[in-house]
């Protein structure tokens, strides 16, 4: 019994696979034919095809803010006959669910954009997902080129102690391999891990090559292990690090961006709505007020969020901040010529596990954000991505930003500098408000895993708004009052009063 | 309070010593005999401490008071006709004594020392003693007090308080008697007032259908409810009080609270108001000769002056920072 | 109902008025302006015109001077009941009207819950959730919370239209009305409970309340059954809204039996009467909350009663007219009489045999003042059902005060039915005002209608342009014969001809006074409303050394510390003053609340806070509460603090336990209530105490520690010790403390001795830093 029990568990498993795999594979093939695995309905393992070397390949993987930022520069030659243009990148399937930001340059003439990055979709259930990188010209055999990898993993770290005093230090783990996972064969390599802090109680250490006895070499707030030689693909070396990090892991686990632009007010209006959380070291034992208060005396380094500094576009102005039970009094706004910061404190000390919601909203003159092109249309160029100014980094898991175009404004288009890999979705929707009749025109862009890096990343929208619109709200409110007042003349004619007859 | 006991039940020794002679049985049956014939029974110090004197196979509740005029205790006097009533009907219910319980009143004047035992600061303080000996024998010899702090209790409240350390035991009810007097008087009166409305009656009709009469009578009404009359009734406030300085002040500090007195100040204050404005409204535009008219208004406009500035100057009396003022009273 | 009293009220602050005077000044002037227009008699037309602009000038001061709170603080809703009406309408707005109808709320009144949908007075939510809607299909998306708060303003708006078409009704003159709306669209009395943010059940029920007795004497004047039945619609709402509608439903048979005795049963009486009885009561009995009462309590029985009265009067009356006849009318009067005297001693009877259910607690407390203090202690803690003293009557109402007896004066002029209306009105409700602070509110109308007639009747009088010329009154004065008799049911006052006023100065000292008066009562208005009424008590503000305002907001620091940091069914135990605020900000179940429908319940609590933890701490096992919410004032000397209301408590847990919580227990032997060293140990050890006073002193240095409301020092023996609960959050400002319930020690252990056992090890780790001193004899 338990053995049919888990045959037919098999066989449903297998059958999942095949359907999906099959979407997955078809989907693949309209990419690019020529990497033509049988169309089979149950595929073999993708095996990268082993036509690059890593000559040689220096990884930094930094823990300076509350999130891992790791870029790996390597010069890759291709070992095949003929030009190859896809070289693989892998990524086990947990990581792939926590990276963000993934962007592939050529080192050697920065001003090229980033190179196309797409997900292979093959494997389903393997430990390993692949991430074909396309070089923007097929290189010859033989020949060598340098890339630039950068990439971010998100809630990356252990607080290591879990719970912790309220004036105790916090420290942090990370796991990660000291031979930079790769598809292909590595001549030479090494891995520096940077810090916040020189305080690094313990850190795994591994038997040096050449002239180093061990591994890592300590340098200030650095750890460098390697140089190594040669490694085989898929080589790997696990290692973990405890450094001191006193400072919150501000996790904003959904953010919801509203951009409103209004043509008749001139106005853009900013809306933002984070669900914010600390992902430290939770409290061993519970807030003491007389404490917190009496340390709050010589204002010492803490791990609990006290304020944040939101840096806003000069000539942002009447800002608010609340929350879902209203205004939020702790909160200071410095605006003048040369800057407009909002800076605004929690109702309460955020310790770690603790959660805090809120919204923040300001208001900007159009012009700063919008101008008329020639042919009529309209440029709106705004910020994807802005909020607090950290030391310590802020992560974003989920960001939605709703750009609320005039009603009947028309063909929307949008660029991004946001690195497409991290924009889940984009489309078009309605929305209504104020008096519309037909609704809104709202662009709604999804982008995942996404770091205050970004900040100043640029969204710019492209769009036409018709003279027709523009007249559309006057005219349907006058003419909707006429027809009240009139049906009130017609009504006030009728006579209700019973009169008795004469 | 934790002392209490201890300073009680060394009185007590000294009670005990010749207070043993007499069994608990004993002291039952003369204490008995005695709320028999007139309950509760008046005790003095001597009476209270072999009344109470453990061991005792009987309960007591002796109530603590200050009858006489001097110690104005408003509280003891309202509450002893209840406590007589409610002993009174127990005892004739009981006639066989079941209950063994016996009630007792002890006045400060013939208990001065019992007072000071207790360490009592106020009256009327109620004590229950429990039986220390026999079935119903409690664990602890010392007195159940109840406080009178939500002020009188109708008989019927302190029944019930009994009730509760009484189980076991026969309760009898109490039974308010029925005041014959008072039935009778009441229907005298209704049946003369009766005769004489039907006597008088072309007397009396003018009289109600008279609309000065209904309106004197409203406005007096309207007069008091608003110038704080019930507040009086149901906080019971003193009419004056003596302030700190030795003297008579008549006016309550404070928003919350005021005095008797103050109340019908603030009435009549608002009488005259009331009334200058109807005679501006109703009098003077009837009076046919200019010159008395144009005086009437002067008088009853600058009274409205003067007694509105004072209603004011009291207003601020009564709540600090009220920023409006009138002259002459700034 | 509201919070509980604290024995020191704090004493407002006072502030410059700033603000929407303008506006109200405004609206009296031109008030006066219109006298002067109406008196030069322009077209109608234009006065019409006029009084529309005037009227939406009112309505605008009305409205405007109710937005203190939200200019000065936020949107926010106020104080207690309005969290939980504000819980309701987003509970009706999200899931609709019937789903709202039969809602059963488990997040109440753990573990008992509370059938909400049966137990309120829907009007409020149904109304607010009407607008939203409607404004929502307008595509006008407004916040609900927007609705709340600004509905209260808006309906005194419609509230003060009402008093002017109320006072139409008393009055020919023209400017009665409009100074009666102005009054009702500013007097204290009626802002106490309509500024924006105090989302309650007073908000529309004012305005019902004037509607339904304008369309009442509408009613009664025409003897019209439309009218009568409008007024029953408007009853059926104001039933739907508030549970003082008793006050209609007693007092409209009232002014019907007043009638009757003064021998003016009309058939215009009869017909307003019995449709407006008939369809009222249908209307009255749909609402779930109310049901059968209408025929089941005594307070609805004199509806009844006359209801029954007036068909015999009917049918007597046309008897009477039948067959004329002198002694058989008297038969017919006393026979009427009789049979009164007879259904009112059976109605007595019913009532004693139980048919009828008696007067219900609070109603009945109005009547028997001491009675709620003795019997039901949960009333009697209720701040706004305490007695009114003479300050709040001025307070609320000014001169309108003492203007009220004259306008009832004035009304006995010409005894109209709707004159005795106003007097019975003014007669009760003023003794109801002076019983229960919170029926000012009734008064508030009755007293606008009458101040209004009163000063109309002066300024009418000495505005008047054209003066009477003195020689031929005073020829015809000796003569005057008429007037003798004219006078003999009228008033002495009354009795001799009107003639004027001479001089034009005395014109122009009474009104110019009178005008002061007016504008000196605008600045006393909007004073109150900006200092005492404008304060949402959810957020309180203080000012600064530097006279800047500085918001303490503790409370929603604290409500959102639970809402966020704690599992979403945590059970919250604190006194019910704080249960619909927790429901509503911190949205977490909770033991009581406002509702006090419950008093054992309540008591239960009362009991937990005031007894020693290992007593507190099985009830509050049992009752599977989490965390415990206190409210402490001590730091900043915020005396509506838990401490202060810590008596009532006490008391409604001794009603029911009276063995095992004594109230006495909590005074000194000299009878004080202290908290400091002299505290009895009653007092000290008692679970609310505890938690108020744990780790307080550690604030302060050693001896330091002080109570800024009981403004008393604390003893310096390093403060409470709690076992079996351990301190969760503090607010800022100590206003607010939560502490968390320990669950079971693991080792089976009492918690007593296992934290004594932690403190042991903690005070070792202590003395092993500190170094050699360790040679300490056990």
């Amino acid at each position: 019994m338990k053995t049919s029990a888990v045959f037919s568990a098999v066989l449903s498993l297998l059958s999942l696979a095949s359907t999906s795999s099959a979407h997955g594979h078809h989907h693949h093939h309209h990419k690019h034919s020529d990497s033509g695995t049988s169309s089979a309905s149950v595929p073999p393992a993708f095996t990268p095809p082993q036509v690059f070397k890593n000559v040689n390949l220096v990884h930094i993987v930094s823990l300076e803010k509350n999130y891992v930022k790791e870029s790996i520069n390597v010069v890759i030659e291709n070992i095949d006959k003929e030009a190859q243009s896809d070289y693989i990148l892998p990524f086990t399937n947990e990581q792939l669910s926590r990276l963000g930001g993934l962007e592939v340059r050529d080192r050697k003439n920065a001003e090229s954009g980033p190179f196309i990055v797409e997900p292979v979709k093959i494997e389903l259930f393997g430990p390993n997902q692949y991430v074909r990188v396309r070089l923007p010209t097929p290189l010859a055999a033989g020949a060598q080129q340098t890339l630039g990898i950068t990439y971010y993993l998100l809630s990356a770290y252990k607080p290591l102690p879990a719970t912790i005093k309220q004036e105790e230090q916090q420290f942090l783990s990370y796991s990660f391999s000291a031979y930079c996972p790769s598809v292909y064969t590595t001549s030479k390599q090494k891995t520096e891990v940077k810090f916040a802090s020189t305080n690094i109680p313990d850190y795994t250490k591994l038997p040096g090559s050449g002239d180093i006895k061990e591994f890592p070499q300590k340098q200030g707030s650095k750890l460098v292990y390697g140089p190594f030689d040669e490694k085989p693909a898929g080589a790997l070396e696990p290692v973990q690090v405890r450094f001191e990090f006193n400072k919150p892991l501000i996790h904003v686990s959904h953010l919801e961006r509203d951009i409103e632009i209004s043509h008749w007010g001139g106005n853009v209006a900013f809306e933002e709505r984070y669900d914010l959380e600390h992902r430290g070291a939770n409290l061993s034992s519970l807030f003491n007020r007389v404490k917190w208060q009496q340390s709050q005396y010589y204002n010492p380094v803490t791990h609990a969020l006290k304020e944040m500094k939101f840096p806003l576009r000069v000539g942002s102005a009447d800002p608010y901040y609340t929350d879902v039970i209203g205004n939020v009094s702790t909160s200071r706004f410095r605006s003048n010529k040369r800057e407009a910061l909002l800076e605004i404190k929690p109702r309460y000390p955020l310790f770690g596990g603790w959660k805090y919601p809120f919204t923040i909203g300001w208001n900007s003159d159009a012009k700063n954000f919008l101008r008329k092109t020639a042919t009529g249309g309209f440029v709106l160029n705004v910020p994807f991505l802005e909020g607090p100014k950290q030391a310590e980094g802020v992560e974003y898991e989920q960001v939605v930003v709703r750009l609320i175009l005039p009603e009947g404004a028309e063909n929307v288009k949008w660029t991004t500098g946001i690195p497409k890999s991290s924009i889940s979705e984009a489309g078009v929707q309605i929305h209504k408000t104020f008096l519309d009749t037909i609704g809104r025109t709202a662009l709604v862009i999804k982008g995942r895993n996404l770091v205050d890096d970004f900040r100043d990343r640029d969204l710019t929208v492209t769009y036409d708004y018709p003279l027709s619109a523009v007249l559309r709200k006057p005219i349907v409110v006058f003419s909707s009052a006429m027809t009240v007042f009139v049906s009130l003349w017609l009504l006030s004619l009728i006579n209700l009063k019973f009169t008795p007859k004469k | 309070m934790r002392w209490l006991p201890a300073l009680l039940s060394a009185s007590l020794f000294a009670a005990g010593s010749f207070a043993a002679k007499k069994s608990s049985e004993e002291r039952f049956a003369e204490f008995h005999a005695k709320q028999t014939s007139h309950a509760p029974v008046k005790l003095t110090d001597v009476s209270f401490k072999s009344l109470t004197t453990a061991p005792r196979d009987y309960s007591v509740a002796v109530i603590l008071t200050a009858l006489d005029a001097r110690y104005g205790c408003q509280l003891c006097r309202e509450f002893q006709p209840e406590w007589e009533l409610l002993s009174k009907s127990w005892v004739k219910g009981d006639k066989s004594a079941e209950s063994r319980l016996v009630f007792g009143s002890l006045d400060f004047g013939d208990g001065r020392e019992t007072f000071m035992g207790f360490g009592l600061q106020t009256a009327p303080v109620l004590f229950f003693f429990p039986p220390t000996a026999g079935p119903h024998a409690a664990a602890s010899p010392e007195p159940i007090r109840y406080d009178f702090t939500n002020g009188p209790v109708p008989a019927e409240m302190m029944h019930s308080w009994l009730v509760r350390h009484l189980d076991g035991r026969p309760h009898p009810p109490v039974k308010r008697p029925v005041d014959y007097l008072k039935w009778a008087v009441s229907f005298t009166m209704i049946t003369g007032s009766l005769t004489g409305v039907y006597v008088l009656w072309p007397y009396v009709v003018p009289v109600i259908q008279n609309r000065n009469v209904w309106a004197a009578f409203t406005l007096i009404a309207i007069l008091l409810f608003t110038s704080g009359h019930m507040f009086n009734q149901i906080r019971k406030v003193p009419y004056v009080a003596n302030n700190p300085r030795g003297g008579v002040s008549y006016f309550a500090a404070g928003f919350q609270n005021q005095y008797g007195m103050e109340t019908q100040v603030v009435a009549a204050l608002y009488g005259i108001l009331s009334f200058a404005a109807i005679s501006l409204a109703v009098k003077v535009p009837r009076i046919a000769d200019p010159r008395s008219q144009v005086i009437t208004v002067w008088a009853w406009s600058g009274i409205i002056l003067v007694v509105y500035s004072f209603l004011l100057s009291v207003f601020r009396v009564k709540n600090a920072g009220y920023p409006f003022y009138l002259p002459p009273f700034m | 109902m509201d919070q509980s009293v604290n024995d020191s009220e704090p004493l407002q602050q006072p502030a410059p008025p700033r603000g929407s005077t303008n506006h109200q000044i405004t609206a009296i002037m031109s008030a006066d302006s219109l006298e002067r227009l109406a008196v030069a008699g322009k077209g109608d037309s234009t006065r019409t015109l006029l009084r529309v602009i005037i009227l939406l000038l009112i309505a605008g001061a009305a409205i405007s001077s109710r937005l203190f709170s939200v200019i000065r603080f936020e949107s926010i809703i106020h104080e207690f009941d309005p969290w939980f009406n504000f819980r309701a309408t987003k509970y009706l707005v999200a899931n609709g009207f019937y789903k709202f109808w039969d809602w059963f709320d488990d997040r109440t009144w753990h573990p008992l819950g509370r059938v909400t949908g049966g137990t309120l007075y829907p009007g409020l939510m149904v109304t607010s959730g009407v607008i939203y809607h409607a404004l929502r299909a307008l595509s006008i998306p407004v916040d609900i919370r927007n609705v709340c708060v600004l509905l209260a303003p808006a309906f005194s708006g419609l509230t003060a239209y009402a008093a002017y078409l109320l006072t139409n009704e008393m009055t020919p003159s023209s400017s009665a009305g409009l100074l009666a709306a102005i009054f009702m669209g500013i007097a204290p009395g009626y802002i106490s409970r309509s500024v924006a943010g105090s989302y309650d059940n007073e908000a529309i029920a004012i305005f019902l309340l004037v509607f339904t007795f304008y369309l009442w004497i509408k009613a009664l004047k025409l003897g019209s059954m439309l009218w009568g039945a409008l007024c029953a619609l408007f009853y059926g709402y104001m039933v739907a809204s508030w549970g003082g509608y008793a006050f209609i439903t007693c007092l409209l048979p009232l002014h019907a039996f007043v009638l009757i005795c003064m021998g003016r049963y009309s058939t215009r009486l009869y017909v307003s009467y019995t449709s407006w009885y008939a369809l009222g009561t249908l209307a009255s009995m749909q609402i779930p909350f109310v049901g059968f009462l209408p025929v089941k309590t005594s307070e609805h029985m004199p509806a009844l009663g006359i209801f029954g009265f007036l068909q015999l009067l009917a049918f007597l009356d046309y008897v009477r007219s039948a067959i004329p006849s002198r002694q058989f009318q008297t038969f017919l009067w006393v026979f009427a009489g009789s049979v009164f005297g007879i259904g009112l001693t059976g109605l007595v009877i019913a009532t004693s045999a139980g048919y009828i259910a008696p007067w219900g607690g609070r109603f009945y407390s109005l009547w028997d003042t001491g009675y709620a203090k003795i019997h039901i202690p949960i009333i009697a803690s209720v701040s706004e059902h305490q007695p009114t003293a003479w300050p709040a009557f001025f307070f609320d109402l000014n001169m309108l005060i003492w203007l009220l007896p004259a306008g009832i004066y004035l009304c006995y002029q010409k005894l109209a039915d709707e004159h005795v209306f106003v007097i019975v009105y003014a007669l009760f409700g003023s003794y109801f005002a002076g019983v229960m602070v919170r029926l000012m509110l009734t008064l508030t109308p009755v007293v606008c209608v009458a101040a209004a007639i009163a000063l109309s009747t002066i300024l009418d009088t000495y505005l008047k342009a054209k003066s009477p010329i003195p020689e031929e009154h005073l020829v015809e004065e000796p003569t005057d014969g008429t007037s003798k008799k004219v006078s003999k049911p009228g008033l002495r006052a009354s009795s001799k001809p009107y003639i004027g006023i001479y001089a034009t100065f005395s014109k122009v000292t009474v009104a110019g006074a009178m005008t002061a008066y007016l504008l000196m009562f605008v600045a006393h208005c909007t004073w109150v409303t900006s200092n005492a009424y404008s304060s949402p008590s959810v957020v309180l503000a203080s000012r600064m050394p530097d006279g800047s305002q500085h918001i303490i907001d503790d409370y929603r620091e604290a409500y959102q510390w639970l809402r966020q940091n704690t599992k979403d069914d945590a059970k919250i135990m604190s006194w019910w003053d704080y249960g619909y605020q927790i429901g509503g900000m911190a949205d977490r179940p909770t033991l009581v609340d406002n509702n006090t429908w419950n008093n054992t319940h309540i008591a239960t609590v009362g009991k937990a806070m005031a007894s020693r933890e290992e007593v507190s701490y099985p009830i509050m096992r049992q009752h599977e509460v989490d965390y415990i919410l206190v409210v402490f004032g001590g730091l900043l000397g915020y005396s509506g603090d838990d401490i202060n209301k810590f008596l009532w408590m006490v008391r409604i847990a001794e009603g029911i336990w009276p063995d095992e919580v004594k109230e006495r227990e909590f005074f000194t032997p000299r009878g004080e209530y202290r908290v400091d060293a002299g505290a009895t140990d009653t007092m000290k050890n008692s679970l609310m105490y505890k938690m108020s006073y744990h780790n307080y002193n550690n604030l302060f240095p050693p001896g330091q520690a002080q109570d800024r409301v009981r403004g008393v020092r604390l003893p310096d023996d390093g403060g409470p010790v709690l076992n079996s609960i351990e301190e969760a959050f503090t607010s800022e400002n100590w206003i607010i403390r939560i502490y968390k319930v320990k669950d079971l020690d693991n080792l089976g252990r009492d918690h007593a001795s296992a934290s004594a056992f932690e403190r042991g090890q903690k005070k070792k780790k202590v003395i092993k830093k500190k170094g050699p001193r360790v040679l300490r004899v056990d």
